[in-house]
């Protein structure tokens, strides 16, 4: 098994001068600070963004045009935008950027303007409307056991197809933030950081605050790398001291790095001011105040984007926004929510497209995210003017290996019914297939050029760059 | 399959012993050890063919509530922060999370570290102040004995061991912390008065962050 980087005192002097010397605010000292650590990001990273709780994709990924499924027209086409109910400044019909060929909803905010590295596919059929179901079955590509996931979750996957390399030195190839992880078969280097808050993130990431003696800390690690006895390695049997070991030896490269620093955007007094004007730029790019609300979806787009680019991480999973599982009153806060969690997406794209790859390119062109939800809503509103759980659904691609700009798929005209799509062209057709989440799933692994097999289907071939 | 069974466990052991192991008798039937008369009844060894090759169940990391109450009967004190953390420990939270995880994931391993060094300070420090009879992390060591003798420690390190995991330390691993707590711990910490409790301190948080600490 590959182990993560070991950092060294001279590398950790190094990052610290490389760091203070960089004068360019933003990407630069992430770089400088990435190269001079050792760390090199992965050519190919990946971000999968959940909106938890099933979205209203008549609010972003598939609207329709109010003035034609007008509120007199829903016994005919079981459709009813109902755009006009959303106070709060949202457009009271569909969205399309000049140049685009994807129509979006009111509520997807500035990540309309992103249409030039992205598709949409419409029309999912998700063969559920229960939240765990759905959701474990887009994170797996694989329908669940029940409610209880099968497999290995996409990010695990990747990363652990993708074997880190000495080239690939990231020391947390994968990360799930408030979002669930699976590990059916590969070591222990593919296994998800999973943490539940930005504050775990960096409880993870910091020195402990009881600190012993150097000498002492330095005997501890050598008892620890010590072989012990056979009883303890009789508990090895089936690997789980073995991964208890790497996980300690990558706390290790992960302390020695003082990486937390680097995900603190409040400025904090004694660092040194190009650190704070590293943050400084970071909470004006993504929004964030003055960085001390770490729960807001802009913050964790945030911890997204420095998590790539300084290294750490290859494939970043997270919880984005929530809030969404609206069955009562109208769909304000469905829209709310949801345009919070577009918005922080845009300015994550905004980012990776104006972020140089130590590769050549933009960041942009290195990294691929999935969008998505476990379902979506009933496209006709309830008695109390909420909607319920919908079976057909659609899912957001940017980036690397994905086509950009296009639609792929289409949800039908009446009830908005998954339909039979030609995986080649991404229209409707009576010889097609129906899409399900394992296409989606084989689809991103397709893109990333890795043995997609485990899905057990064909990847949506059209839709791949 | 009940003698199948017994032979895998028989040459496990055997594997890791350091004396040469008997050979096991070929073509012979392996006897299983007779019980004393008193002792409760054991449960039979799953079938290795029905086991995925494997003679008992897997080895498991403690849960969250393990894992505190394991903390509490150890150093008589909890872990502050640990139900603030249980949830990136892995125990589920019934809303988002329906079923525990028991991955020694790096999560688990720092904040187990943080943990350990919480609680071991401040049992080490509240030692410091106690007589030997209540002291719980020196509790083999008089008072008054500057370093103590290699004997006393090796006891008190035996202690802590059966202590923390069940296990006393075999020859040669006593050795090693033998050793380094005279080498290095011990001056390291008896430099100056507030770095004293990091003696006995940091071999609790050494045995609370092993790997026998947290499996079963």
């Amino acid at each position: 098994m590959k182990k993560t980087p070991e950092l060294s005192r001279r590398s950790l002097l190094k990052a610290g001068s490389a760091f203070a010397g960089a004068s360019v605010f933003g990407v630069l000292p992430l770089k400088a600070f990435a190269q001079s650590m050792g760390l090199a990001p992965a050519d190919h990273c990946f971000i999968f963004a959940y909106f938890s709780g099933g979205w209203d994709v008549l609010l972003s990924l598939d609207p329709r045009d109010p003035a034609v499924f007008t509120p007199e027209r829903i016994s005919e086409t079981r459709i009813l935008p109902d755009y006009g109910a959303n106070p709060g400044g949202y457009p009271t019909t569909i969205v399309r950027p000049e140049g685009s060929n994807i129509d979006f909803g009111p509520a997807i905010g500035n990540m309309a303007n992103h249409f030039d590295v992205m598709s949409v596919v419409r029309g999912i059929n998700m063969n559920t409307v229960a939240h765990e179901v759905g959701y474990r079955y887009f994170l797996t590509g694989k329908e669940p056991n029940g409610a209880a996931a099968r497999g290995s979750t996409l990010a695990t996957e990747i990363v652990g197809q993708m074997v880190p390399t000495a080239s690939t030195k990231v020391p947390v190839p994968n990360v799930a933030y408030s979002i669930e992880s699976y590990n059916d078969r590969y070591p222990g280097y593919a296994n998800a950081l999973r943490v539940s808050s930005q504050q775990d993130l960096l409880l993870t990431l910091a020195p402990s605050p009881t600190q012993l003696d150097s000498e002492i800390e330095q005997a501890l690690i050598d008892l620890k790398g010590n072989k012990v006895s056979c009883e303890a390695d009789l508990y090895n049997s089936r690997g789980l001291v073995g991964q208890y070991r790497d996980s300690l030896a990558q706390m290790q490269t992960v302390l020695g790095a003082q990486l937390d620093k680097y995900f603190r955007f409040a400025n904090v007094n004694g660092d040194s001011a190009e650190l704070n004007a590293y943050r400084a730029a970071i909470r004006s790019a993504y929004g964030l105040g003055d960085g001390t609300n770490t729960t807001t979806p802009a913050a964790r787009a945030a911890t997204a984007a420095a998590a790539l680019k300084l290294g750490v991480s290859q494939c970043v999973s997270m919880n984005i926004v929530g809030g969404l599982d609206t069955h009562f009153n109208r769909q304000q806060q469905n829209a709310t929510n949801q345009r919070s969690g577009w918005n922080a997406l845009a300015a994550l794209v905004t980012d990776l497209k104006s972020s140089e790859h130590p590769n050549g390119g933009k960041w942009m062109d290195h990294t691929t995210v999935l969008v998505f939800s476990e379902f979506s809503r009933t496209p006709l509103t309830n008695s109390t003017g909420g909607r319920d759980h919908h079976i057909s659904n659609s899912c957001m691609l940017l980036g690397k290996g994905i086509q950009h700009n296009r639609v792929f798929g289409k949800s039908g005209d009446v009830g908005m019914a998954a339909g039979l799509i030609d995986f080649e062209t991404g229209l409707p057709s009576p010889n097609g297939q129906a899409i399900l989440p394992d296409h989606v799933v084989a689809t991103v692994m397709k893109a990333a050029n890795i043995d997609y097999s485990i899905t057990r289907v064909e990847p949506l071939n059209g839709l791949l760059a | 399959m009940k003698t199948v069974a017994f032979a895998a466990l028989v040459f496990c052991l055997a594997g890791c012993s350091r004396e040469t192991p008997t050979p096991l008798p070929v073509g012979g039937e392996v006897k299983q050890v007779e019980l004393p008369g008193n002792h409760p009844p054991l449960t039979t060894l799953p079938d290795p063919e029905a086991n995925g090759g494997h003679a008992g169940r897997a080895p498991r990391r403690i849960s969250v509530p393990q894992l505190k109450q394991s903390i509490i009967t150890t150093t008589g004190r909890e872990w502050a922060k640990l139900d603030d953390l249980a949830s990136s420990l892995g125990k589920a939270d019934y809303a988002i999370t329906v079923s525990d995880s028991t991955e020694a994931n790096l999560v688990f391993a720092k904040f187990l570290d943080d943990g350990a060094r919480e609680v071991c300070k401040a049992t080490a420090t509240e030692d410091l102040l106690k007589p030997q009879g209540e002291r719980v992390l020196s509790a083999e060591i008089p008072d008054g004995v500057g370093i103590p003798s290699d004997e006393l420690l090796q006891r008190n390190l035996q202690s802590l061991a059966l202590r923390f995991w069940g296990s006393s330390l075999d020859e040669a691993e006593l050795s090693t912390w033998l050793n380094t707590f005279k080498t290095k711990l011990y001056p390291a910490a008896d430099a100056s008065a507030s770095k004293r409790w990091q003696a006995w301190g940091s071999v609790c948080v050494a045995m609370m962050t092993d790997q026998r600490f947290i499996t079963y």
